[in-house]
């Protein structure tokens, strides 16, 4: 066998100017796991995260191989490898980091349960349109289909609505191509997530490495350039000015497709230009300057009265990268009621009059979208009549914003969000898991600018918080990153507290509890008359502080009494390694407003905290057997 | 109402799969599917027929249309087109109505494939329709042992054609 040349190119070129340039390792000989990782450094991938096994070993071997080689003068690979407790927490680190960076978040795992851990993560980045690649080893192809040793059909169980795309390796020669496709669906479009699944003798495989060449997806293509050429031309834009001049109270509901395509400053720039106010979804949060005189909070379930009072009230409904979500448009035909016209902005054309008939749309990119009308409004000086409008928004936020118990003897979560907001001013990334403390989170903390507030909207998958902010903070390792987690949530991953230790992260990781899952134990109260079923965990002998000196915390308190708010948060925001905070909360607070599942918006109930506009219809009670 | 969808499927391990299952996991039945190699040895043709409301159908298309193997596709039902259906017979006859039988085959359209002392095969190519009626129009003495159908396949008049 002649001797193979030794990989020697270090850095990745820039995707332009690689498409001309020939690649400096084409005609290499090299396995079909260095060709992996060849094609990960010229990606830019600069972290992986996964955990090893069998099937996988060819690979991690070549991952250690070449950051050996490529090690900076200062000893820092470039391509570290982050090992968590459970491969569920490898996926979720890839999607923070994604979701923190805007880039692709990469996982590399070993087949069976390797692979079949991060079902929960693959599915929740599709869900929230977050772009992974996912590595998978497989058995050999000659042991595929036998039942053999940690063998699972990764292909089937990765199928559609789980992965965006998943591919199953057979021809070794097909990999490279392969895995730069994977990128490539990974990252256009709608964002979403791509499984390879490499059988084990194909990583093994021997042959020439091409340096170029992706595979031919042709149909995928043509209808992303079909969407890519679809600018919103001079028609469009007379359009949709002629709904806007007829308006006299527009209003915007900006979902996470904004944050995806890059579209925030557009949206800013629109929204000021024509002064119309906007509301965001749950993943739209950071689209608009939380702070800003024209962004009036969150709608939806739990979403500001004043926000679900102002798409009640409004006439013109302009929906961006949004899409009427069963938790913001329950009832879509009592959604808006009285909007005599919808526009709605989307790059997926399967989005369009999915839930709501809308009277206009555009498919295409949002910036170019946004930035047309704005262009286009400002040349014909378009100037709305919403004054009156804004005036009437003011008054609502004046009336209905958040508020709650703020005499209560017990802390409120509510003011533990204030405390830390004080401090970092919208500035902080900060991750949450799934329930009450997710929804004080969103209601509470302000967010300057886009890809700060991590949280699973759509699959809503409990143990997001913490190895979503370890990702995070490895995408972003000078910023300030907190997982604002809850009792129930962090012990889903709690596992990952030793990851933040092991990789000396200077991650804060703030646990409210309740002792209990409290958003079930809150629908418990509300719809089934009290019988707290399997939600209650008043009575566990979980010692939160205790687990996490256990993992290396050396700052790790809890927070009981209210007089020690603001000290303590200090302290905990402000220490320079890991810190562990505990807070002790009511274990009654609830949160409000809620919209019940089914419900429209003129059920909304307050709660005891927030005045209500209309009363609530008591016969109007959600019916429990079709809720979820 | 009842939909015929024409599909061009790259050759991908799992593409087939991916598509039975937009259908599955939403509880949707496909009546009939057939899948062929086309000119382009690195696609199939799929065509497909289901029943479902407007709205339904027309998301599933949409949600079919982001698949990635998927190159192209079309809801026939929409446009003018030509659908042909293969049915392959096997009957026994009475020998007292093999008569009955040519001659019906005859009036129809049909050849025989392969007959022995107890079973006869034959092959019918037309509209759907005309494979119903044959089933339906089985002269007395000729019973039906099984059915084998290709489902419909279509194309659109005229030249346009999917790519």
């Amino acid at each position: 066998m002649e001797p193979r040349p030794a990989m020697t190119v270090t850095t990745p070129t820039p995707a332009i100017a690689r498409v001309a340039q020939r690649h400096p390792l084409s005609g290499t000989a090299m396995t079909g796991a260095e060709m992996v990782v060849q094609v990960l450094a010229d990606e830019g991938v600069d972290v992986v995260f996964g955990y090893s096994g069998g099937a996988i070993l060819p690979t991690y071997d070549a991952i250690f191989r070449y950051n050996a080689r490529h090690r900076s003068p200062s000893g820092e690979e470039p391509m570290p490898l982050v090992v968590p407790a459970n491969e569920q927490g490898a996926g979720f680190m890839a999607a923070g980091y994604a979701r923190a960076s805007g880039k692709v978040g990469v996982v590399m795992v070993t087949s069976g349960p390797g692979a079949t851990n991060t079902v929960t993560p693959v599915r929740d980045s599709m869900a929230d349109s977050v772009p992974l690649v996912v590595i998978t080893g497989q058995v050999p192809t000659s042991a595929i289909g036998t039942d053999a040793f940690q063998e699972a059909p990764v292909s089937a169980v990765m199928g559609p609505g789980v992965a965006k795309h998943v591919f199953l390796v057979t021809e070794p020669r097909r990999l490279e191509a392969t895995m730069r496709t994977a990128f490539e669906i990974a990252r256009t479009g709608r964002p979403g997530p791509v499984v390879v699944d490499i059988p084990k003798d194909v990583q093994n495989w021997e042959g020439v490495f091409a340096g170029r060449g992706r595979l031919p997806i042709t149909g995928y293509r043509r209808r992303l350039e079909t969407v890519g050429r679809n600018r919103l031309d001079e028609e469009k834009a007379r359009e949709f000015f002629g709904i806007l001049a007829r308006s006299r109270r527009p209003l915007i509901y900006a979902g996470g497709g904004v944050i995806n395509a890059g579209a925030a400053d557009a949206l800013r720039e629109f929204a000021a230009a024509f002064r119309i106010p906007a509301v965001t979804t749950l993943m739209g949060i950071g689209a608009m300057d939380t702070t800003g005189p024209l962004s009036i909070g969150m709608l939806g379930m739990h979403g500001a009265a004043s926000s679900n009072y102002a798409v009640e009230d409004c006439d013109f409904l302009i929906a961006v990268g949004s899409r009427f979500d069963d938790r913001v448009a329950g009832v879509p035909d009592r959604f808006a009621r009285k909007a005599h016209r919808i526009a709605h902005f989307d790059v997926d054309p399967s989005e369009i009059d999915k839930v709501k008939r809308v009277d206009w749309h555009h498919v295409g990119d949002l910036s170019q979208a946004l930035g047309r009308l704005t262009v286009y409004g400002r040349e014909h000086g378009f100037s709305g009549e919403f004054s009156a409008w804004l005036g009437e928004i003011e008054e609502l936020a004046g009336t209905y914003g958040f508020n709650y118990d703020r005499e209560s003897p017990l802390i409120q979560p509510q003011e533990v969000v204030e405390a830390i907001n004080r401090l970092t001013s919208g500035e902080a990334i900060i991750s949450t898991g799934v329930g009450q403390h997710q929804m004080w989170a969103a209601q509470y903390f302000d967010f300057r600018s886009p890809r700060l507030w991590l949280t699973s909207g759509s699959m809503g998958t409990m143990g997001f918080g913490l190895p979503a902010a370890i990702g995070a903070q490895f995408a972003h390792p000078d910023r300030l990153v907190i997982d604002f987690d809850g009792d129930g949530s962090i012990r889903m991953n709690i596992g990952e507290l030793e990851t933040v230790t092991t990789y000396a992260l200077p991650l804060k990781v703030l646990v409210l509890n309740n002792f209990g899952d409290g958003m079930v134990k809150q629908w418990q109260k509300l719809f089934f008359k009290g019988r707290l079923s399997a939600s209650d965990k008043s009575l566990h002998k979980k010692d939160f502080v205790k687990t996490a000196e256990a993992d290396g915390f050396r700052w790790a308190r809890q927070l009981s009494r209210k007089s020690e708010i603001e000290q303590t948060i200090q302290e905990f925001v402000r220490y320079e390694g890991p810190a562990f905070l505990e807070v002790i909360i009511d274990p009654d607070a609830g949160v409000y407003p809620m919209v019940g599942p089914g419900q429209a918006y003129e059920d909304m109930i307050t709660g005891d905290f927030i005045p209500s506009r209309d009363e609530p219809d008591p016969a109007s009670e959600p019916d429990t057997s079709g809720m979820f | 109402m009842r939909h015929v969808i024409s599909i061009l499927l790259q050759n991908e391990s799992g593409a087939l799969a991916r598509v039975a299952s937009m259908f599955a996991t939403r509880g949707f039945n496909i009546e009939s599917l057939n899948v062929a190699p086309t000119e382009d040895e690195s696609v199939s043709r799929l065509t497909l027929v289901t029943e479902g409301t407007e709205a339904v159908v027309a998301q599933i298309n949409k949600q079919l249309a982001k698949l990635i193997d998927v190159v192209a596709i079309a809801d026939r039902t929409e446009t003018d087109h030509i659908a042909r259906e293969l049915g392959i017979f096997k009957v026994a006859v009475d020998p007292a109505a093999t008569g009955l039988f040519q001659a019906f085959m005859a009036e129809r359209g049909a050849h025989l494939l392969d007959h022995d002392d107890e079973h006869v095969t034959v092959e019918l190519a037309g509209s759907e329709r005309e494979v119903d009626a044959f089933l339906v129009g089985l002269p007395p003495g000729v019973t039906l042992l099984a059915l084998v159908r290709s489902g419909p396949l279509v194309t659109a008049r005229g030249a346009v054609a999917l790519t």
